[in-house]
């Protein structure tokens, strides 16, 4: 029994340090697809003088972070300035805990794991919260509240748009959803109306155009990131590059088939050829859904705010109350 | 950038004088304001495409505010304010035109500013976009426009004690010695308080006795240390 | 009401202790600045502004109600059309009133044209609105024509009108991608830049220079059309209606865009007129004035063109009408080619000209309005007054009109829509 638990304990504490570590060249891929893709989109070049065709740009732009000032200024609250970046970095982090990268890679296959997920990624409100506040700059409260209004009000339509998912599929478990989608069929096709309603709702929740007026440059700087310089604002965009990772992740496990591949196998790859088959559909689908993300940015302009909180509340919240009622009634009349 | 050709003729020779946009029946609109204006008109003239007149200052609003409501005048819109200065001891002249589209030519209203004491009531009452040309006539020549509610100066910074487009306008200044000088009384350095050089060698801010500067003032009580370190 | 006030003795307020300043507010009968300043997060309204108010106006602007602050928008601010500072007083996110404070990119060039040749005073005007540069300098090239009293031959004229309508049509494309860029649409403003990039190769071709072209004199052009000109503008219009219309499909029917433009910032015409807006925001509120038809110049009265309307007067409708304005000069560009005649492009003129004494006034329809020069020639060989009336400094006034009672992200829109230039609004 000790041995399991120190086993248990070892293997969870190398699944985080692997997860950690990943967070860092994910953030760096996704950056580097935005600045060439968008440029490319831009009919522009893009980086291309750092590495071949400008390929280590990013990482370098993760150096210079690095190596900034790490300015704090003279009336902030410190502890609480310092504390931000962390809480928005961690609740990114601790939502990768259920990420299903392939069968019997999960960090922390829950069999809550979808409530855990959208628990824990309502803790980046509160450092974003925060980081408005302890900067001691009218903007930045501004923008802190903007952005507390705009992510609460989207967890909302978030949350209730994969109830109906759950409600098919009869489990809260990342692994078993996708094991009822190898058997069912990919959940996109019985659930179109919440993969919708999810799709819009998980862009607002991380902030991505066309929802991302809390760093709307051209109006109020940089939002409640106004003050941070250095690596403190580094962790903040690092934590929104990988929330886009999550979230495109978890979109594509909820509705996507997660670790399966497009066509049906008749036997399951086993072992370590299993994992690895599941790996590459998982983070194929992912950055297919990143890349549309980032075609997103270069394509629309910024919604308003107030303009934002309608969609939310006027339109996708009943949306996705009729989608459960439908897909409640279905499941209760078609006994699925 | 390849092979230019001047031209070498003498075809347009200079000194033939002609309109430079087709000429202007301006006869009915001088023929009106003759009759309007009789009293106030000091000078009328006309040109291809333009027709002028002056008038006095004081006269600057009604004489407007006919051209604008008047219907068989209609000058609706106010094209452009400007403000010229002829040179100490001759005068100030403050220059609109105006536009109708009954008449075809461009109106221009010359009123006379006295220089010494520069004032003319404000037009800004008939046109809002008024407030701007004078704003901005007020900063450069120092003209007072009677009955504007911001008077302020738009391109120098508020404390600026000159105007930069008067002819006598030299570095350092002594066009502060009109009475448009001083409206805004950060214009007027008897008002200036300078014992502040003294009191702000002594308030230092907090660190600043490491560096071994003036020494510390002790904090009274009640006041914060954000109090001294605000910008005054 | 301003009144001189030469008697009364007031201390110098940048130095006013607060409780002191709070005092003689008070005492004057208007409301404390900061009012209850514990109950407000905690902040101090301190340095807008950093002197009590002066004029009846700034008190109206500065003094803080219920629950309002005021937020200041620049100088440094990517979105402001060069430098310029807003004071935005808002509740939450409501704008209640609005002061532009400007003068950050003043550089004199009135009273520096007053010790210029007349042909220099050519080449001071271009900076002014650097996006409308050969508008800048048709305006006082004809203003001294008619002072020196001579006329430009038609070849000259006709170039003249040709280099115009291709200022406006990039001058508006790049409208186009500013609003869509203030807005956070990162791509419309580059392709405008691709549009303003071929024009430009091809104005730099005839004039020697792609911004400041210096290309007018009096008395006519600098240089007439050369082979390079005349094949990248034949390769330019066979693809520009494409162009144009890829770039606008983008931005017009894009939900999101309607969304923020259609009903912001309306102006009714007769508002428009009181302010003083001209050009295209006046003809996108339903009036009809075109200086070009209202008062031809140049060789505006052979043409074959309508003014446009539109009756919305909204930002959309401000977009809208710059759209057509670009095909409109696209279609006058097609008449002047067809009908340009031979000669000289240049009238002889003296290098240093000595007009007659006298008053000229002259306008032209720049992209932004009705952009005019008056001139006061003393018979030397510098202007003796040289006036230049922007349409971006008086269109300004229209924003603290039309924002009152909207949010704060729509000012840039707003702004966008109206299109000014820093340049000249400061000159």
């Amino acid at each position: 029994m000790d041995l399991d638990l120190l086993l248990g304990l070892g293997r969870f504490l190398l699944a985080t340090t692997l997860l950690l570590l990943l967070t860092v060249p994910t953030a760096f891929v996704i950056i580097q697809m935005e600045l060439k893709v968008i440029a490319g989109m831009n009919l522009r070049i893009g980086p291309n003088r750092i590495g071949p065709s400008g390929l280590f740009q990013s990482t370098i732009h993760g150096f210079k972070v690095l190596a900034k000032e790490d300015t704090v200024p003279d009336q902030a609250d410190r502890s609480t300035f310092t504390l931000a970046p962390w809480m928005v970095y961690m609740a990114a982090a601790m939502s990768m805990l259920v990420m299903p990268f392939a069968p019997g890679a999960i960090a922390a296959d829950f069999n809550i794991g979808i409530v855990y997920f959208f628990a824990v990624l309502g803790l980046s409100v509160v450092g974003l919260l925060v980081a408005g506040w302890a900067s001691y700059n009218k903007y930045s409260l501004l923008g802190g509240l903007r952005s507390a209004a705009q992510m609460v009000s989207y967890e909302i339509p978030l949350t209730l748009s994969i109830v109906g998912a759950v409600v098919l599929a009869g489990t809260l478990s990342f692994s078993d959803l996708i094991a009822w989608q190898r058997e069912h069929g990919w959940l996109l096709i019985w659930q179109p109306i919440g993969l919708g309603i999810f799709y819009v709702a998980s862009l607002a929740e991380i902030n991505r155009t066309p929802f991302d007026m809390v760093e709307a440059d051209s109006e109020l700087v940089a939002g409640p990131f106004t003050e941070y310089s250095g690596m403190r604002f580094g962790f903040f965009f690092f934590a929104e590059y990988v929330a886009l990772f999550i979230m495109s992740g978890i979109l594509v496990s909820l509705f996507f088939g997660g670790w399966l591949a497009p066509w049906p196998f008749p036997a399951q790859l086993g072992g370590f050829a299993g994992t690895l088959w599941g790996i590459f559909w998982f983070f194929l689908k992912t950055y297919i859904f990143v890349f549309v993300a980032v075609w997103l940015r270069a394509t629309l302009p910024r919604v308003r705010v107030d303009q934002l909180m309608g969609v939310a509340w006027k339109i996708l919240l009943p949306l996705a109350l009729v989608n459960l009622f439908i897909t409640a009634i279905a499941v209760v009349a078609f006994d699925l | 950038m390849g092979h230019l050709r001047r031209s070498g003729t003498a075809a347009h020779a200079l000194g033939r004088r002609r309109a430079l946009t087709t000429p202007v029946a301006a006869g009915a609109l001088v023929r009106l304001l003759t009759e309007r204006f009789a009293a106030d008109l000091r000078d009328l003239w006309t040109d291809a495409d333009t027709v002028e007149f002056t008038i006095d200052a004081e006269r600057a609003l009604d004489v407007m505010r006919s051209l604008r409501d008047d219907p068989d005048l209609d000058f609706f819109m106010l094209a452009d304010a400007a403000a010229v200065d002829y040179g100490p001891g001759v005068r100030f002249e403050v220059v609109y035109h105006l536009f109708s589209w009954k008449h075809p030519a461009w109106l221009r209203v010359r009123a006379h500013v006295d220089r010494a004491d520069p004032r003319i009531p404000t037009v800004t009452e008939l046109w809002e976009g008024a407030m701007f040309h004078e704003r901005e006539m007020y900063d450069m020549m120092g003209i007072i426009f009677e009955g504007n509610r911001d008077l302020r100066r738009i391109y120098m910074s508020p404390d600026y004690r000159s105007f930069p487009q008067r002819k006598d306008f030299v570095l350092p200044d002594d066009a502060a010695d009109s009475p448009a000088a001083g409206v805004n009384p950060l214009e007027r350095p008897e008002t200036w308080d300078l014992s502040r050089f003294r009191d702000a060698l002594t308030v230092s801010v907090a660190g600043s006795e490491l560096r071994g500067d003036a020494p510390a003032e002790a904090v009274e009580d009640g006041a914060t240390l954000a109090d001294k370190s605000r910008p005054r | 009401m301003t009144t001189i006030d030469r008697d009364t003795r007031i201390p110098d307020p940048l130095e006013l202790d607060r409780a002191e300043e709070e005092r003689l507010r008070i005492a004057a009968g208007l409301t404390p600045v900061r009012a209850q300043v514990g109950e407000y997060a905690g902040f101090d309204q301190v340095g807008i502004p950093d002197r009590p108010p002066q004029t009846e106006r700034e008190v109206e602007v500065y003094t803080l109600g219920e629950g309002e602050m005021l937020v200041n928008m620049g100088p440094q601010h990517p979105s402001t059309h060069g430098v310029m500072r807003l004071v935005v007083k808002v509740r939450g996110e409501i704008i209640v009133d609005i002061d532009p404070v400007l003068g950050y990119l003043h550089r004199g060039i009135e009273k520096l044209c007053e010790n210029a040749t007349y042909t220099t005073v050519l080449t001071y005007v271009d900076p002014m609105d650097y996006l409308s540069t050969m508008h800048n300098e048709h305006a006082p090239a004809i203003a001294f024509e008619k002072l020196y009293g001579i006329e430009a031959p038609k070849r000259a004229e006709y170039i003249r009108a040709l280099v115009v309508e291709l200022n406006r049509i990039f001058s508006h494309g790049l409208m186009m991608g500013f609003l869509a860029l203030d807005m956070g649409g990162l791509t419309p403003i580059l392709y405008a830049f691709i549009n303003r990039d071929e024009i430009v190769d091809m104005l730099s071709a005839i004039s020697g220079q792609r911004m400041l072209f210096n290309f007018f004199r009096v008395g006519g052009v600098n240089f007439d059309t050369n082979d390079e000109f005349l094949s990248r503008l034949g390769t330019w219009r066979s693809n520009v209606m494409k162009n144009i219309e890829m770039n606008e499909r983008m931005i017009t029917d894009n939900e999101i865009f309607r969304a923020r433009t259609i009903g912001m910032g309306t102006l009714t015409g007769q508002q428009a007129i009181s302010l003083g807006v001209t050009g295209p925001n006046l003809r996108a509120s339903g009036v009809p004035f075109d200086i070009r038809k209202a008062h031809p110049y140049s060789i505006y009265h052979e043409l074959e063109f309508d003014v446009i309307t539109h009756p919305g007067g909204d930002s959309y409708a401000r977009y809208l009408q710059r759209i057509a304005e670009i095909k409109q000069s696209i279609h006058l560009i097609d008449q002047i080619i067809d009908r340009m005649p031979h000669g000289p492009v240049q009238a002889q003129v003296p290098g240093i000209i000595r007009p007659k004494p006298g008053r000229a006034y002259a306008a032209v329809e720049s992209p932004r309005g009705l952009y005019s020069v008056y001139s006061i020639s003393d018979g030397g060989p510098n202007p003796y007054r040289f006036r230049m009336r922007d349409p971006s400094f008086i269109s300004l006034q229209a924003v603290p009109k039309v924002m009152p009672g909207k949010l704060v992200a729509d000012t840039m829109a707003v702004m966008a829509s109206f299109d000014p230039v820093m340049g000249g609004v400061d000159k």
